[in-house]
């Protein structure tokens, strides 16, 4: 086992021509920016679904969370319960996401615009692409690092492998936009899907639910069940993740765009409600995985990166055939995240970070072709930070960061707006800055010999985050409380 | 003693519900493409 035959590249072949043929027969249906953007609205409750579920399930995803598992037993599938419990509360109410898709707006800094002013929004969307990039940067080489693993491919081929992969995927995204994405999400979906749900029967017979759970008992405890009193979570793990949940669930850009894309703000909230029991199905099932790893692999196996675990245990048990369905799986899974990311973040930088540059209105013409371009460009930035970057440590740990960079001030931002009628412009510069300074503050204490001490030990990552929600918060609330109060001409910044 | 039934059962719910909404986001989700197209070639 372990070798990847011919029938397995017949298998990933097919899927490849399949998604491309998919991905360009709807480039004919753009005719409009919005259509690029946000497929013109009109995207369904189940397509919704499958598109959701897709973006939000990459390589990356699957190696952290089966990494988690790996480290922390089935109590490092935490953050999937917090994040399915958030996307359900936030669907069933309709907190923040019902005023937003009722704006009508294209992204989220459009909306603060509305009360915050013209450079609070483009303040929100250089932020928000900051985050977004570093975040995606780090997913080609994850990536590839998962196919050498777990098909031995030569490491050698793995720059001009995922170049090929970027390409195809940013030909279908250049031209299509939104409809191409939720095209081939639909049957990236549906391909992951059949590919996960296998290997976890797979794993489930072959490992044995009784080994799984000793081999948890065995390496960390009662802890390994439970967070509350896991030596290294405890309640701060738990309360940050549930507040980095709510935040990812209101202002991650790639789900919001789902929302957007809905053809009413029911459907939008419809598709959050459905999906919310994915957001568990995506950390459980690679911990699952994960926790495999560690039953099976001895520790010369595993070897010092335990990122690689879950992919060396798939290398040893996938039989021929299945290793195909499984490898097409996980290269829909990377090529609808890139695609998504890809078009999300663009849609930013046209919308909000150009904004001020589009003095009068741009034809539909000229719109799509900066629009296609902004796209390409990041695809070009990906393959270079991706394949320059190096990563050291957790890969949760460096996505978490990046995220941090903005999900603490725009919750912030997006919760006032939607709720707070005195949130004004000074909040909203103080929920930034508070939002960047404390994770900054955190990261340099962490490296100077006079605070390691303090900063790891004493405060903690944990910590650090949630104090990173509850300043940005404060900040809000004092820089609006001190801006004073004039009548404002209607429509000037408030 | 209690955890290890927590967690079986979340397994056992995930493969599940994820085995079933699999077959139904195929079917229906096909019908929301089509519909989707329509609609704006229309």
């Amino acid at each position: 086992m372990g070798h990847f035959s011919w029938i397995d590249g017949g298998i990933v072949g097919l899927y490849i021509v399949a998604t491309m043929a998919a991905g360009l027969a709807v480039r004919k249906y753009v005719g409009k920016v919005e259509h690029f953007l946000l497929a013109g609205r009109e995207m369904n409750l189940y397509l919704g679904i499958a598109s959701l579920a897709a973006t939000e399930f990459g390589v990356v995803t699957c190696m952290y969370t089966a990494q988690s598992g790996f480290l922390n037993g089935f109590a490092g599938a935490t953050p999937g319960v917090l994040a399915a419990l958030a996307m359900f509360f936030v669907g069933l109410t309709g907190f923040c996401v019902k005023p937003l898709r009722d704006a009508g707006v294209m992204t989220i800094p459009e909306l603060f615009e509305l009360r915050l002013g013209a450079r609070v929004r483009w303040l929100s969307g250089v932020v928000i692409v900051l985050g977004g990039l570093l975040n995606m940067g780090v997913f080609l080489r994850t990536g590839g690092d998962f196919l050498v693993a777990v098909c031995g491919f030569d490491a050698r081929y793995l720059e001009i492998t995922m170049t090929a992969l970027l390409v195809f995927v940013a030909i279908y995204t250049v031209l299509g936009g939104m409809l191409s994405v939720l095209v081939t999400d639909f049957l990236q979906f549906i391909v992951l899907s059949v590919g996960l749900l296998a290997v976890t029967v797979l794993i489930l017979v072959n490992v044995g639910w009784g080994r799984l759970t000793e081999t948890v008992q065995t390496h960390y405890g009662p802890g390994g069940f439970n967070p509350f009193i896991h030596p290294k979570m405890g309640w701060e793990y738990v309360v940050a993740n549930g507040m980095l949940s709510l935040a990812m669930v209101l202002t991650w850009q790639t789900t919001i765009q789902r929302l957007l894309a809905a053809k009413d703000t029911q459907t939008g909230r419809r598709v959050y409600t459905r999906t919310s029991f994915f957001f568990l199905c995506r950390w459980l099932i690679p911990a699952v995985w994960g926790i495999a790893a560690l039953a099976v692999l001895t520790p010369e196996q595993i070897g010092d990166n335990t990122l690689l675990a879950m992919p060396k245990l798939l290398s040893q048990i996938v039989p021929v055939g299945l290793m195909g369905i499984l490898v097409a799986a996980m290269l829909a899974a990377d090529m609808s995240t890139d695609s998504s990311y890809m078009l999300t973040w663009s849609s930013v930088i046209y919308n909000d970070i150009l904004a001020p540059f589009r003095k009068g209105a741009w034809s539909e013409r000229r719109g799509l072709l900066v629009s296609r371009t902004i796209v390409a460009l990041i695809g070009v930035f990906l393959l270079l930070y991706g394949l320059w970057y190096p990563l050291r440590g957790s890969l949760w740990d460096y996505l978490t960061v990046t995220a941090n960079i903005y999900l603490s001030s725009m919750s912030v931002l997006l919760v006032a707006c939607c709720y707070w009628k005195r949130a004004n412009s000074w909040g909203a510069a103080g929920a930034i800055i508070a939002g960047a300074v404390v994770p900054i503050a955190f990261l340099v204490m962490e490296q100077l010999p006079a605070t390691r001490h303090f900063a790891k030990d004493i405060i903690g990552p944990h910590r650090s985050n949630i104090a990173t929600y509850l300043c940005a918060a404060a900040a809000m609330v004092a820089g609006s409380l001190l801006k004073p109060r004039r009548p404002a001409p209607k429509g000037a910044e408030s | 003693m209690s955890e290890h039934w927590f967690w079986w059962t979340l397994t056992a719910a995930c493969v599940g519900w994820y085995s079933t909404v699999t077959v139904y986001v195929a079917i229906r989700g096909a019908t929301d493409i089509r519909r989707m197209l329509r609609r704006l070639s229309g």
